[in-house]
Parts: structure tokens; C-alpha cells; sequence
């Protein structure tokens, strides 16, 4: 199955694996550049294991992150690290299930309008409440150094990449494909239309979650305004486009060009990043609708 | 109690409400015709209100006489975008879903450059300045000039495009493409020409009401966006392409915003806003004054 693609996955695993490997063994810059690599990897196979699957395009993808950062934070020096940040998945995850039934009813652009939206209301929410708590930020002492944290974000960006390249190759898979090209056909044909979604809405905030707990213990710092920030969202929907979010091997395609392009311009100019981000991403929608991997197809001689 | 009765939270409230059913009145408009999701709206006012700005502390220009060329500009954009961007898909008269997606991230993708080009142009030090800033007493009531010029303006804004829509032909025109798109090409109407009409009568409006917002305002790169949300709330309640639900929605958002907050406090505002957002979307998608739409 693999070798049938341009450019095998394993290929591209093993060299985002090689840049990651490579952040371990020297200083800490490549070390916070590999993190970020792997956090984009895991976020952005996450995001597409519910919205390149199905369709369903979700512009709050941060509120999983959120979550999961609010329970690592919320927790530190009570419970345990090696429970809480599971546990942080475990939340973002039932929290996804919770508010699966009616967010899924609502379809296309509403669908698109109503993640956001939520994502800002829990971000408001928790704002207020950390505010009658009398806490407007929290300072993480005595967390994990970055190299620690690393392992831990690798081991989420492959369980992530695993867990959507098995989803591609199940009947679960299967179901989610039939519902993005016809959700009343697939309904028709029997289907769990809803039973899947909800599915694959609730799997897909588990990892971010975790991630999300992960990298306030990163910043050693936590603020509900800084781990619910939307451009969060956009930036994964920017990275599954650009890569291409019909297999595994897009979201690391996307990610590699993303953080690639932050490194060497983030300093020089911010503003000059994002203008390139935003032109990369109108072109990836007008010229190249199946990302840099429709490229890798091309190349590899189209079937 | 008493305070909710008084004409000052009245005031503001009307003023907010006019601003917002003009900004939704253009998302609106493009939404409707064409089935494009402009989430760069709100970035659209925001040329709106540098060029009120820059016209403002340059040349000494009113931003009240400046309105029409700061219409003309940023209309000129939407033209632009139109023309790079959704001309070809519009023709090519893709599935419904396809368009309002692609569209979506397209207009994401704008939003960020639009953000940045000015950041970079203009820093991203927010400005402001000073005009028709004395204080009446009208009925016991202190107003500001400029906010007295932003309500009149805005509400002969849609009342000229209101008369429009009804009268005009091609304002007729319009209201056909946004009831059926099909059935309006059968019955001989120039897509190509009413699309453009309403590109350039969207983006100039939204330039127009940035021009308004900037005497009350800071200007930032960055102000647009609570713009574009506060429309997209305000033409999902109204229902997605229902020009006078919209309209009826920007007011009704602006009156619960100004006395929720008058009764609680201003931390709840966000949370009001999403909350209501949400609330519409889960449970009457088609708005709050809309009729149930094919989807």
C-alpha cells in the first residue's frame, strides 16, 4: 500500500524523525523548533482524523489544546505528570463528546462559524472563571525541560500519524470517507452516519488535549488567553491545506514547510511570514486543492 | 433599574446597532449573491478606517467627505479579489458547499495578508484622532458629534440600500440572485454584472462603516476581527442571505450587548456574544428571523 504513493510515508517519517532526533542531541534551539515540528504533526493529524475524514471543516480545533492545557495547569503539583497529561486528553475528549450530538447536526459553512464560536465561548467561560478564582495566570514551576517534553510530543505526533493512517485503512475509515462525499447517501445505505461522527469528533480532540497539556508545561506559564488562541485553529486548517489533508503523510508535509518557513522568517519579520503563509495558502486552495502530497502524487506518476 | 430607561444606554445602543447592520448589510450581501464566506470582512473596514485616518491627519480631510472615495477604495479591492480570486469558480458554477468552503479559506488566507501588509505599512501601534468630538446635550442626553454623524449616515446607508434593492432594477436583480441563482441566469439576468455589483456595493459599505468606526475608534491591523465575528453572529441571526433579518439583527445584537453589559459587567460581554452565536447555530441554524433554507 505505501510503495503505491509518490513518496512513501515512511520516507517522510523518517526524516521529520531525523530533524526531531537531531533536536535532542544538540541545544536547546533545534530542541523548541523539534517540539514545534511535533506539536504541528500531532495537532494537525488529530484535526484531520475528524475533518479531512468527514469533511466537516473545524475552526476550533484550539479548544481541545485549551482543555487539555487548562487540566495539566489546573493540577500541577497535585496530580502527577504522567497522570495528568492522559488525563488531559481524556478531558478534551469527553468534552468533544458532550457537545457531539448537537454541534454535529449543523452542516457546512454554520458547522465551520459554530466551532469557532464554541472555541471562543469555552475561552471566555474559562477566562471568567480563572478570573473569580482570582488566578489571571498560573506559573508552572519546576516543569520538565524541554528535552523531556520533547520525547513526550514525538511520541504524540506518531501515535497521531499512526492513528490516522489505521482510520484510513479501516471500515471506520470507510464510513467517514462515504459520509464527506454523501451524508444522505451513506445514511441511506445504513450507514451510523451520526455514531461515526461523533466518533471521529471525539477521537480527534484526545491527542490535542494532550498536546495542549503538554506545551503549558513547555512555557511553564499558563494563561486561558494564550492557550485558546484561535490563530491556533487557523494555523492547523493552514497546515492540513498547504500539506494536504488526504493521508498521513500531508499534515507532516504541511507542518515540515510551516515550521520551516517560521524559522527563517519568524525573527527576520513576523509580518512577512504571515503574508507568505496566507499567499501559500490562497495558492494551495486556486492551484494545488490536494496540497504539497497531490504534488508528491503527481511526481510519482498519477493513478 | 432606573438607568435602563435612561436615552444614554438607548443612544448607544442605536449607534452600535446601525454600525453593525451596515458592516453585516455588506457580508450579507456578498454571502447572498455569490455564497462567499468573507471572513476577511472585518479587515475591509479596517482599510476603511486608516484611509478615514490617513485622509484625516494628511489632508486635513473629513472623514464625512471622505466617505464615497473610501467607499470607491475599498470597493476597488473587493473587485480585485473578485477578479483574481472567484470570478473563474463563480463560472465554473461549482456545488454550493464547495464554493462557501474554499471561499472560506480563501478569504482567510486575505484576511491574514491584508492584516500584515498594514502592520507592516502602518506598524501595529493602534491610532486615533480627534474630530466632531464635542459633546451635545439633547434631551438630557450626551452625544458626541461623531457618534450623531455615525448613526445618521448609517441609516441613511441602509435606507439607500433598501430603496435600491426594491426599486432599482438592478437592486431587483440582486434580490433575484440571492433567492435563486439558477432561476435568475434562466430569466436572463447578467450574473457576471449583478455579482459584481454586489462585490463592489459589500466592500464599499464595509469601507464606509470602517471610515464611521474610526472617529470613535482605535485604529489597529488588528481591529477587524471582532467586526467580522459581530457580522457573522449578526447575519446568522437574521439568516444567512435575509438582507432585512440582518438588518433587524444588527440592531437586536446591539441592544442586547449594550444592556446585558449595563446590567452585568463588561467580562460578560464575550462570553454573551459566543454564547448567543452558539445558542442560534445549535438551535435554529436558519436564524433567529429566518425561514428554514434548502442548505
Amino acid at each position: 500500500m505505501i510503495r503505491a504513493h509518490g513518496l512513501p510515508l515512511a520516507a517522510i517519517l523518517a526524516g521529520a524523525a531525523a530533524l526531531m532526533v537531531f533536536g535532542l542531541g544538540s541545544g536547546s534551539y533545534w530542541t523548541i523548533v523539534a517540539l514545534n515540528l511535533a506539536m504541528w504533526i500531532a495537532l494537525t493529524q488529530s484535526w484531520s482524523l475528524f475533518s479531512g475524514m468527514t469533511g466537516y471543516i473545524s475552526l476550533g480545533h484550539v479548544v481541545a489544546y485549551g482543555i487539555g492545557a487548562y487540566v495539566v495547569a489546573f493540577s500541577f503539583k497535585i496530580v502527577p505528570l504522567w497522570l495528568s497529561i492522559p488525563l488531559a486528553g481524556v478531558a478534551a475528549g469527553l468534552f468533544a463528546l458532550m457537545v457531539a450530538l448537537p454541534v454535529l447536526r449543523v452542516r457546512g459553512p454554520y458547522f465551520v462559524i459554530l466551532t469557532f464560536g464554541l472555541a471562543e465561548l469555552v475561552k471566555y467561560i474559562l477566562l471568567n472563571v480563572e478570573t473569580g478564582l482570582g488566578k489571571s495566570s498560573r506559573l508552572l514551576f519546576g516543569a520538565p525541560k524541554p528535552d523531556t517534553l520533547l520525547w513526550i510530543m514525538v511520541g504524540l505526533a506518531a501515535a497521531a500519524t499512526v492513528a490516522l493512517y489505521a482510520v484510513h485503512r479501516s471500515r471506520f475509515g470507510r464510513g467517514l470517507d462515504a459520509i464527506r462525499e454523501d451524508e444522505t447517501a451513506a445514511e441511506t445505505i445504513g450507514i451510523p452516519v451520526v455514531r461515526l461522527k461523533v466518533l471521529a469528533y471525539a477521537a480527534s480532540a484526545v491527542i490535542p488535549g494532550m498536546v495542549g497539556g503538554v506545551m503549558a508545561l513547555r512555557s511553564t506559564y499558563f494563561e486561558v488567553l494564550q492557550v485558546f488562541n484561535p490563530t491556533i485553529s487557523f494555523t492547523i486548517v493552514t497546515i492540513a491545506i498547504i500539506g494536504g489533508a488526504g493521508d498521513a503523510r500531508g499534515p507532516i508535509l504541511g507542518a515540515l514547510f510551516l515550521v520551516g518557513l517560521s524559522e527563517v522568517l519568524q525573527n527576520a519579520s513576523p509580518q512577512i511570514y504571515l503574508i507568505l503563509l496566507g499567499l501559500c495558502l490562497i495558492g494551495c486552495v486556486l492551484f494545488l486543492p490536494t496540497g504539497l502530497v497531490g504534488l508528491l502524487h503527481r511526481k510519482g506518476g498519477a493513478r | 433599574m432606573d438607568f435602563l430607561l435612561s436615552g444614554q444606554l438607548l443612544f448607544a445602543a442605536l449607534v452600535l446597532g446601525s454600525v453593525y447592520a451596515v458592516i453585516a448589510l455588506g457580508l450579507n450581501l456578498v454571502y447572498g449573491t455569490m455564497r462567499l464566506l468573507n471572513i476577511a470582512h472585518g479587515e475591509i473596514v479596517m482599510v476603511g478606517a486608516y484611509a478615514a485616518f490617513w485622509g484625516f491627519s494628511l489632508l486635513g480631510l473629513s472623514p464625512l467627505v471622505a466617505l464615497p472615495v473610501v467607499g470607491v477604495l475599498t470597493g476597488a479591492i473587493g473587485l480585485f479579489l473578485y477578479g483574481t480570486l472567484f470570478r473563474a469558480q463563480l463560472a465554473a458554477n461549482k456545488p454550493v458547499a464547495q464554493l462557501e468552503a474554499s471561499s472560506l479559506l480563501l478569504f482567510f488566507g486575505v484576511s491574514i495578508v491584508m492584516q500584515n501588509l498594514a502592520s507592516l505599512a502602518f506598524t501595529a501601534t493602534p491610532r486615533a484622532y480627534q474630530h466632531l468630538d464635542t459633546v451635545y446635550q439633547i434631551g438630557g442626553v450626551a452625544m458626541t458629534g461623531n457618534r450623531i454623524a455615525t448613526l445618521v449616515v448609517s441609516v441613511a446607508i441602509l435606507v439607500a440600500v433598501l430603496l435600491f434593492l426594491n426599486r432599482s432594477i438592478y437592486g431587483l436583480a440582486v434580490k433575484a440572485l440571492i433567492q435563486h441563482r439558477d432561476a435568475a441566469r434562466v430569466v436572463g439576468i447578467n450574473v457576471d454584472r449583478v455579482q459584481t455589483v454586489s462585490i463592489l456595493a459589500g466592500f464599499g459599505i464595509a469601507g464606509i462603516a470602517g471610515a464611521l468606526v474610526s472617529m470613535a475608534e482605535q485604529i489597529s491591523p488588528f481591529m477587524g476581527f471582532p467586526f467580522t465575528i459581530a457580522s457573522f453572529v449578526v447575519i446568522i441571526m437574521g439568516g444567512l442571505g435575509n438582507i432585512v433579518g440582518g438588518i433587524m439583527a444588527g440592531f437586536l445584537l446591539a441592544f442586547i450587548e449594550i444592556y446585558a453589559v449595563a446590567l452585568t459587567s463588561a467580562n460578560f460581554r464575550s462570553i454573551l456574544i459566543y454564547g448567543i452565536f452558539v445558542g442560534i447555530l445549535v438551535l435554529r441554524p436558519q436564524g433567529l428571523l429566518g425561514k428554514a433554507r434548502r442548505s
